[in-house]
């Protein structure tokens, strides 16, 4: 009988290490493509965390990048940078932006991951300015912006930018604004006129608001982030989010071309197909390789399963009552990312200046997970396209934001390409704009 | 038989009452022993606080039942606060019942002495585990494992209660006399 006992509980240790052996020997390039392996679902009384302490770069130090590449900071000490934006004259909109810090404590846990998120976004001691835009102008060509001034103050976190003709759109987290624009200036004053408010407060979990225009100008698309990880602030707090939105550039009315995206970033067009790509950030707290982040073409109408289900018809066990009508038709994404990597950026590269193997594709930056125990993501990666589709494993370009001892020197966000053809990265926690050119 | 060996009946009573007596002394001594040692003013500290846990485990259950029929995130909500606060407020009335049970020899004497302690231990170590199992997100912070948890830990807490009950208020465990 104690025997019997004591093979039992060994048995179960045994279970127990193989499982937490298994999620963390995973081979996370499994899940880099279009038919990622999808583990089964798993919860935990203590979900694997692993975060990275925010320790900013030392002078001179830099990103390693991918051979051929060379990388400098086109602009330092702003004030976390989460996306970009390349004006025609080619100066450069760094968005400095903020959580609007309006999600109350709900549960005890909430308490613990407030605290986990003022660790991970570098402490909660920087009141610094932020909530705008800045203009970066490097005149003269050397890679370095010596003019840098405030563009857009005293925004409510905004994300995406968009110009078309004169008119400046900025995508705030609770509305679209419009500014006149005039090439050249370096500060905005006109007051700015709203377009139509998008849902921001009360909670406001995925507060980003990415921004694209149609090619033919008339057209806004904006991703609205879910109000949660999973339905957990109730159904009611999710209406018309998770979505990627149609707004008319002229009257501001709007519809919802697609669904069931949690998070969905980095909206741009696909040169070659046309096609409205988006990177996006997938659930937590189903286990440290699921659900992987993905990118993907977003069709008209589409819907892509949260918070029901996950790549197609793998049902969520949180999410209750289920609609097995919208999962029934749920869109398998494009090609995943692996698991918590975090895409917040992507950039189509259509210049030649990088060298030819960047030509065509996509750069992804991974904001870097925190929800498993290994990190995974906290780089910039390449997916090479052919025929408007994705057609090889993601590379990496921009690494080594972790240092050494897994501390976070800075964290990718938003990418552009500028009107020289070099990849822009936006650094929130190293309050940098990185500058990758080909090697010299 | 000399004299002085026999036993008048003054001193029979005498010896009668000093037995007497002694009984007594004995009794008062077990009473004395089933004071409460972790008390401020004299009044314990466990019964000040073991109510906390109760209500809080209790109306748990009540608001996992209604997250169960309703899927409204409100009552997962509720139980969440509920559990986390009577796990908190229970494991310090646990310290404080303990140090009581293990400084007197009378509470341990009693019979339903180690059955509370030990239901006590088994409620806050199942509360405990449905604390965490509560902060899963949505539905499954509740159905099936918080909510069978929620039941688990009310069954055991009547048990372990009954016995706290009948601990004071049959052997006046913790009682002064007045």
């Amino acid at each position: 009988m104690r025997r019997g006992q004591l093979l039992a509980a060994a048995a179960a240790t045994c279970v127990l290490a193989a499982g937490a052996w298994a999620a963390e020997s995973f081979d996370t390039s499994r899940q880099i493509g279009p038919n990622p392996e999808l583990p089964e679902p798993q919860q935990y009384l203590f979900p694997p965390m692993h975060l990275a302490s925010v320790v900013g770069w030392k002078s001179g130090e830099v990103p390693t990048v991918a051979s051929g590449l060379a990388v400098k900071p086109l602009a330092t000490g702003l004030q976390h940078p989460r996306s970009l934006y390349v004006l025609p004259n080619g100066d450069v909109l760094v968005v400095e932006s903020k959580s609007p810090g309006t999600e109350g404590i709900k549960r005890p846990k909430d308490f613990v991951m407030g605290m986990i998120e003022k660790m991970v976004t570098g402490g909660g001691g920087n009141s610094a300015p932020s909530n705008r835009i800045t203009l970066l102008r490097d005149a003269d060509g050397d890679g370095v912006a010596e003019v840098q001034t405030v563009f857009l103050d005293h925004l409510s976190s905004p994300f995406g930018v968009a110009l078309v003709g004169s008119d400046l759109y900025v995508a705030n987290t609770d509305s679209i604004m419009r500014y006149h624009y005039t090439p050249g200036e370096t500060t905005i004053t006109d007051p700015g006129t709203p377009l139509v408010a998008l849902p921001g407060g009360p909670i406001d979990h995925h507060w980003t608001k990415s921004l694209v225009a149609s090619p033919d100008g008339r057209l806004l698309y904006v991703g609205v982030g879910s109000n949660s990880n999973i339905t957990e602030n109730g159904m009611e707090a999710e209406k018309n989010r998770a979505a990627i939105w149609e707004v008319d550039r002229e009257s501001g009315r709007w519809r919802l071309f697609a669904t069931g995206l949690r998070n969905p970033n980095g909206l741009s067009w696909q040169p070659e197909s046309g096609a409205l790509w988006a990177v996006i950030n997938e659930r937590d707290e189903l286990g440290p390789n699921l659900v992987p982040d993905y990118m993907t073409s977003v069709k008209d109408g589409g819907f892509y399963g949260w918070p029901y289900s996950y790549y197609g018809q793998h049902l969520d066990p949180r999410v209750q009552p289920q609609r097995p009508d919208l999962v029934a038709k749920a869109t398998v994404p494009d090609y995943a990312l692996s698991s918590h990597v975090a895409p917040l950026g992507l950039a189509f590269y259509t210049a030649d200046a990088l060298p030819a193997k960047y030509h065509g594709g996509a750069f992804v930056g991974e904001h870097g997970s925190w929800d498993r125990g290994t990190f995974n993501g906290y780089k910039v990666v390449y997916v090479p396209f052919s025929a408007g589709m994705p057609s090889g494993k993601a590379e990496d370009v921009v690494t080594g934001f972790l240092n050494a001892d897994g501390e976070a020197r800075g964290r990718p966000v938003g990418l552009a390409v500028d009107h020289t053809g070099a990849l822009l990265v936006a650094d929130d926690v190293g309050n940098t704009v990185w500058r990758v050119t080909a090697a010299p | 038989m000399s004299r002085h060996d026999a036993i008048s009946p003054r001193d029979a009573v005498f010896r009668q009452d000093a037995a007497a007596r002694a009984a007594v002394a004995a009794r008062e001594d077990l009473r004395d022993d089933l004071r409460a040692t972790a008390s401020i003013a004299g009044l314990p500290i466990h019964a000040m606080l073991v109510p906390v846990p109760i209500v809080c485990f209790v109306g748990a259950l009540l608001t996992d039942i209604t997250y169960w029929r309703t899927a409204e995130m409100m009552w997962s909500d509720f139980s969440a606060w509920l559990i986390t606060v009577g796990v908190v407020i229970g494991w310090l009335a646990a310290l404080a019942g303990i140090i009581d049970f293990a400084s007197s020899r009378g509470l341990r004497a009693l019979a339903s002495g180690w059955p509370h302690v030990i239901g006590g231990v088994v409620v806050l170590v199942l509360a405990s585990f449905n604390m965490l199992v509560h902060t899963h997100d949505a539905w499954t912070s509740v159905v099936p494992w918080g909510l069978g948890l929620s039941v688990a830990t009310v069954i055991v807490l009547i048990f372990s209660g009954w016995m706290g009950w009948a601990m004071v208020y049959r052997h006046g465990a913790a009682v002064v006399k007045p």
